[in-house]
């Protein structure tokens, strides 16, 4: 019997409808959100606190994130030795991050132990000290670290890109240079801290087995703390584009080249996100994309290319990326105008329709799979003011997208004369 | 507590299956035992070229990620020293496209040109972009034949040199896979929303059939043991200079493993590791440094690397660097063992809620002999004491047993 076994692709059953746990919300006695949600086996969580404190607020390049990265550097009782050596002696897990528009801190940590993380998260996020002297080794640090990704030509040419998109001027868009690690003081991060990191600015998103006592926990470390009101000044940036949409960086003796392709775009908050979303599989969004079966599967000329779909609170954008020897750059740059242009005419076959819905069906399983998945997604469409709903409309539209629709979104949005082209290489 | 079932099947494929309802999900890892210590000297970097060509399409199947994209699977796949790896993720309705995709490229691929070509310009460009295009890039590129003069961990896995993916042929390619990719010389993990008797009905239907291959025997050159202090300097057009010291360690089944990885920790786990409070914090020598185990199958490295702040006399920078180990030996805090206890605890913990690595770490572990270890290991780490540490260290950390590596920059001082 087994030798006779037909080596033919076994029953593909549609894969089951993604149930999303809800969400439980509760306010602390301060009014700050609390969201909680329920999974996995193990006896631990992740506490995240999240903060309207990214660059987007920034008035010097670098103070988001510096501001974000010296909260653990010292506190009214604690040392920054003190602190990371409790953070280790618990396993407590820290990140700390400061992306464009939110800034925070995620703990992963055994339940055990959740006393102590959030007397320390209290710590953290409301008693930094800004030592000058950790101030001034961080920032050395840093322009370090800096110095070693600015002979990334992948660094260069994102750099490039998003000052492309979103202005000189901008948060957003503006590069950073050796002179601004030199900018900031201890003061200067206190106002952006009293400004930012306030209980009326900030949202806690738990997930996990949760300990059964979290909710008075929190109220006890954080239910008391009140939120001044400080004036703050609207920002007179605007986000802009530069005119130029063609740039190339020189970059001596590079062994490949860095592409980078997009323009700014619609975020999750418009209704044909969704559809976009779908579209960005079919050019770059997974290993069987357009872009990969082509500049990478067929032609061989790089070791990877994808395109990514964004969204930011004031605006979203959309980048194909990639790292291409010297030689076949522009080749790669053709070839790349050419898949969106043929997305923009020829109506995507039954086939391949079919492998983008079941591989993205799949995707939306693994975002909900575990306590940790769960918590990002939920983060993720909780910041645009959005819910479940979001998902479930892209589970809905994965299901119905016609190739119609594939075209009418390539021809809305992937308007080739509008795409920003930045190029880093010794060409 | 992880429960796991294990079996075998006729042809020596040996499986391991662990069940978990709470996620929707099946993982699969199927570990080949070769790597690129299994290589000809004058072919490296096959084992990894071959993972590649594992994916242009088998017997009965064309093309492999396709089917599976289509049952919402994604997959991946890792080569290195010791062994091949390939996983996949498919939500459970699916599980047994996985099965059927997995056991045709165990029975046979479909080697063609077309797909070798391309693969070795992938390669190639993978070499580029993360070899060569990196600033220190290519570091690991000059340590290994620094440390190992035999052994075949002399070379990376990407392959010593570029010539040596280019140059692959066909045949080479047809030898490589019967004399390496066998069921007797694989270990299948099943893990997640997957019940034993179908994880075991599905193996056998799928993999029963593949018939048993004389596996190419594994003769390894044993390296001989350093007897005297080597270094290397090089200089090179990077922001800063850097500076890697390694020292001989015994295999990853040693009795002194855990002993070493906890001395890692010591030294660098975490943001109050010693490396970083005394060099990094206090003396502001370097902008970053770390401390890690390769924790190769084969006598395998203990490694200490960092980047030197602006200005900084490299000699001094390493002179602190030994004295930071010989204060350790000198000098252990109960409280600090205790910590790196803890956090050992706690990140093995936080690892295993992830089916994947559930399903790498039981297959790995069955190549060690011992499956047990991913409820053990926790254990034995913590079953280490002071006074092993400090054996540990007056045995491994000696000058005679270390490589250094002055990774100098040639841009001047601003």
């Amino acid at each position: 019997m087994m030798n006779n076994l037909q080596r033919i692709q076994p029953p593909v059953f549609p894969i089951e409808k993604v149930v999303i746990p809800e969400a439980k919300t509760f306010r602390l006695n301060n009014g700050v959100p609390v969201y909680l949600i329920e999974a996995g086996t193990e006896d631990i969580m992740r506490i995240e606190f999240t903060f309207r404190a990214g660059q987007v607020r920034e008035y010097l390049p670098l103070l988001s994130s510096t501001c974000n990265m010296m909260l653990s550097e010292g506190s009214q009782n604690y040392s920054s030795e003190e602190l990371n050596r409790l953070l280790d002696y618990y396993g407590i897990f820290l990140n700390q991050s400061a992306e464009k528009d939110m800034a925070g801190i995620v703990l992963y940590f055994m339940n055990k132990h959740i006393e102590k993380v959030l007397e320390l998260s209290r710590e953290i996020l409301f008693r930094p000290v800004f030592p000058e002297t950790e101030l001034n080794a961080l920032m050395k640090k840093r322009l370090h670290w800096y110095l070693v990704n600015r002979e990334k030509v992948q660094n260069l040419a994102m750099d490039m890109f998003f000052e492309s998109l979103f202005g000189k001027h901008h948060p957003y868009g503006y590069q950073v240079f050796e002179q601004d690690f030199e900018n900031l003081t201890p003061a200067l991060l206190s106002d952006f801290h009293l400004k930012y990191y306030t209980t009326g600015n900030m949202a806690v998103i738990i997930s996990g087995k949760i300990h059964n006592k979290t909710t008075d926990l929190l109220n006890t470390y954080f239910g008391n703390i009140g939120s001044k009101e400080i004036h703050v000044e609207d920002s007179h940036n605007f986000l802009k584009g530069e005119k130029e949409k063609k740039v190339h960086i020189f970059k001596s003796e590079t062994v490949q080249s860095a592409i980078r392709i997009g323009s700014t775009t619609i975020n999750k908050r418009h209704p044909d996100y969704p559809g976009l979303k779908i579209f960005d599989s079919f050019l770059g969004g997974y290993f069987g994309s357009r872009l990969m079966k082509n500049i990478r599967e067929d032609k061989g000329y790089t070791y990877g290319i994808s395109s990514s779909l964004s969204s930011l609170d004031l605006t979203g954008y959309k980048v194909i990326s990639t790292e291409v020897s010297q030689k076949n750059c522009q080749k790669t740059i053709d070839e790349i105008y050419s898949e969106i242009k043929q997305l923009q005419s020829v109506p995507v076959k039954k086939e391949e329709m079919a492998v983008v819905r079941n591989y993205m069906s799949g995707e939306m399983v693994r975002m909900f799979d575990g306590p940790f998945a769960l918590a990002e997604s939920f983060r993720s469409v909780w910041e645009f003011g959005l819910d479940n709903t979001y998902y479930y409309t892209l589970a809905e539209k994965i299901k119905t997208i016609d190739p119609d629709e594939i075209i009418e979104l390539a021809r809305t949005y992937y308007i080739i004369d509008e795409l920003y082209e930045v190029t880093v290489g010794s060409e | 507590m992880i429960d796991y079932k294990r079996f075998s099947l006729d042809n020596g494929l040996r499986v391991l299956v662990h069940e978990d309802k709470s996620t929707p999900l099946v993982a699969m890892n199927l570990l080949y035992d070769v790597g690129s210590r299994d290589e000809d000297p004058a072919m490296t970097g096959m084992a990894h070229l071959f993972e590649h060509l594992m994916f242009g399409g088998s017997q009965n199947i064309p093309d492999y990620d396709t089917p599976l994209q289509l049952v919402g699977g994604e997959n991946n796949a890792f080569t290195n020293n010791d062994i091949t790896n390939y996983y996949l993720t498919i939500p459970s309705e699916n599980i047994e496209t996985g099965f059927w995709l997995e056991s045709d490229r165990m029975l046979e691929l479909d080697f063609s040109q077309k797909n070798l070509d391309t693969q070795k310009n992938v390669v190639i460009e993978e070499f580029n972009q993360r070899y060569l295009n990196q600033p220190y890039g290519d570091a690991i590129l000059k340590l290994r034949p620094l440390a190992y003069k035999i052994h075949p961990y002399r070379w990376p896995t990407i392959g010593m040199e570029i010539a040596h993916i280019e140059n692959t042929d066909l045949e080479q390619v047809r030898n490589f896979f019967f004399s390496h990719y066998a069921p007797n010389n694989a270990i299948l993990a099943v893990t997640g929303n997957i019940g034993y008797d179908l994880a075991y009905k599905l193996s056998q239907k799928w993999f029963g059939p593949i018939e048993k291959r004389e596996i190419q025997l594994r003769k390894m050159p044993v390296e001989p043991k350093q007897k005297q202090e080597r270094i290397l300097i090089i200089e090179k057009d990077v922001p800063s200079t850097a500076l890697y010291k390694v020292w001989h360690i015994g295999p990853r089944k040693s009795k002194d493993f855990y002993t070493l990885d906890l001395i890692s920790d010591l030294l660098a786990g975490g943001e109050s590791g010693r490396l970083n409070t005394n060099l990094v914090r206090k003396k502001k020598l370097f902008s970053e440094i770390n401390a890690y185990l390769t924790s190769d199958i084969d006598p395998g490295l203990i490694i200490i690397q960092g980047k030197l702040m602006k200005g900084v006399n490299i000699e001094y920078a390493e002179q602190s660097i030994n004295e930071v180990i010989k204060d350790l030996q000198k000098n252990i805090i109960k409280d600090e063992m205790e910590k790196v206890k803890n956090k050992f605890e706690s990140s093995t913990v936080f690892s295993n809620t992830s089916i994947l690595n559930k399903a790498a770490n039981l297959s790995f572990f069955e190549l060690l002999g011992n499956p047990g270890l991913i409820n053990n290991e926790v254990d034995a780490y913590r079953n280490v004491s002071q006074s092993m540490v400090i054996e540990a260290l007056r045995k491994y950390f000696i000058p005679s047993n270390c490589s250094t590596l002055y990774y100098k920059s040639s841009q001047k001082d601003k």
